[in-house]
């Protein structure tokens, strides 16, 4: 009860502290241009570095294009890929995205770095283990429910293996060379996705991040379907979480920082990142799915022996 | 006889051994990322004195690999013609100090992780695809090369990462700056990226 509405107060206080000031958009200051120094693009490699002609006459760099005048990349082989969300509740999000910011390196960062000092990698890779056998119920039901059975099957298999030959699933050698039982990664929201249904609009959670409707039905199924939720009280949950998220962060530090740190604006890199990931995910869920596998065209494999002579 | 054999067997060794999908892309790459790890692993850069040094040989290698030109007018797309030939310079310019910033310190923190090229497509003629993962001891990430035939010599365009295309996130992002601003001032907001970082 207490963690619960510790986090709770945490939150809220976060928040509270927070949003006024993020509200406020920040007006762009003038940095007087002569203060950036220019490197001059030197291409290394002779000729074939287009920037080059940025050293010639400036219809050079126009004429070089001509014949595409109209060429947007829309035509491209990775068109399809383009993606977009609608985004509604725009400066809702962009407040509970700064929340999220300031909670993962003044709060989730420290602890998870002072956990990592404690606890030596392959045990928290054990950690991190056990809570994905757990989340066995909610993936066999995804693979069920997309059609793709060798999915369910595999998935099935691997929970048998793991928490029986894994030490209740600490373990992973259902994964390893002899069985090469890979884990399925899918969720209900992509279930959902197979079968056609949008994302509807980007949500930004506190706590959970980027998200739709579509794929907050995942946020709330994997808890349902996790054999942990039913072991324990209810108020311990929080702490359950905390718990996995302390540790899978502690897998993973400097993922974050490096896709804010390279973004002009880290919102829409963060949205876009995660749209572009969930299709990728959605796709390659169909590819496997036993109704959608026929119609899902993939890109001609590499003809390699024609390639390597000229 | 016994001799002709052994280097019969040792023939079809070496021809059996050369894999698959290794194509002009995929060679490329690898190559590439050879030359990366050499200078990573050189013990005479060791010291983090030799930092700057090593910075310098990843720029030869990373302007000897990338086509920057390219990726600058994907990520630009149709506002690519809004720019003046020098605005577009400067844009080139700054987003490759802004690229190199933000990933050198992760390049420069490899430690012997396994890097892996498994497939390649052929997208057209001239375009492909090289798949890679780079194997950690407690994930994978995979990490995907797209390439532009130009010249006779395979560049890397586009990268995807963990299944998001730089480009493509790049591309969103000065596409809301440019909606309701100027060239300049996404080139001001680049200016004060680069001296941020």
């Amino acid at each position: 009860m207490r963690y619960y509405l510790l986090l709770i107060i945490l939150f809220m206080t976060l928040a509270a502290v927070y949003a006024p000031v993020h509200c406020v958009a920040a007006e762009p200051e003038q940095v007087p241009t002569d203060a950036v120094s220019f490197q001059p693009v030197l291409p290394v490699q002779t000729g074939d570095v287009p920037a080059k002609s940025s050293t010639q006459p400036a219809d050079v760099v126009s004429d070089e294009y001509d014949e595409e005048d109209d060429f947007d990349y829309e035509d491209e082989p990775f068109a399809e890929e383009r993606v977009t969300i609608a985004d509604p509740i725009e400066p809702f999000n962009r407040v509970m995205h700064r929340v999220n910011d300031r909670m993962y390196f003044r709060l989730l960062k420290p602890v998870a770095q002072g956990y990592k000092a404690v606890v030596p990698e392959p045990a928290r890779i054990s950690v991190k283990n056990f809570f994905s056998n757990m989340g066995y119920p909610a993936r066999f039901l995804s693979c069920l429910l997309q059609a793709d059975f060798s999915g369910a099957a595999v998935e099935t298999g691997r929970f048998a293996i793991n928490t029986l030959w894994g030490i209740g699933g600490l373990m992973d050698p259902a994964a390893g060379e002899e069985l090469g039982l890979r884990k399925q990664d899918t969720d209900l929201g992509q279930t959902l996705g197979v079968y056609g249904v949008g994302h509807g609009l980007y949500i930004v959670w506190p706590f959970f991040g980027p998200s739709s409707p579509r794929d907050s039905i995942s946020l709330v199924g994997n808890q349902f379907l996790s054999p942990l939720s039913y072991f324990y009280p209810w108020y311990v949950s929080p702490g359950v979480i905390g718990i996995q998220v302390i540790n899978a962060t502690s897998l993973r530090i400097g993922e974050y920082e490096s896709l804010i740190g390279a973004a002009i604006d880290p919102y829409v890199a963060m949205r876009n990142a995660y749209i572009q990931y969930r299709m990728k995910e959605v796709n390659a869920r169909k590819a496997k799915s036993l109704l959608f596998k026929s119609s899902e065209a993939s890109h001609p494999v590499a003809d390699t022996t024609s390639r390597t002579e000229n | 006889m016994k001799k002709r054999f052994i280097v019969f067997s040792l023939l079809i060794i070496f021809i059996l051994s050369v894999p698959a999908f290794a194509g002009a892309p995929t060679v490329a790459v690898d190559k590439t990322v050879k030359r990366v790890l050499d200078v990573l692993r050189d013990p005479k850069l060791k010291s983090p004195a030799a930092k700057e040094i090593k910075k310098e040989k990843l720029r030869v290698i990373y302007k000897d690999m990338f086509d920057e030109m390219e990726f600058s007018r994907r990520t630009l797309t149709r506002n690519w013609k809004k720019f003046s030939p020098k605005q577009q310079e400067e844009f080139v310019n700054l987003f490759e100090q802004v690229l190199e910033k933000s990933y050198i310190d992760k390049i420069l923190d490899y430690s012997n992780e396994k890097i892996v090229f498994y497939k390649e497509t052929m997208i057209q003629e001239d375009k492909a695809e090289v798949q890679s993962k780079i194997v950690t001891s407690s994930k994978e990430i995979p990490i995907d090369y797209r390439m532009i035939l130009k010249d006779g010599k395979w560049k890397v365009y586009d990268v995807v990462v963990e299944n998001v295309s730089l480009v493509q996130n790049y591309r969103t992002q000065f596409n809301e700056i440019l909606a309701d601003g100027t060239p300049e001032q996404l080139l001001q907001t680049l200016r004060k990226k680069v001296k941020a970082q």
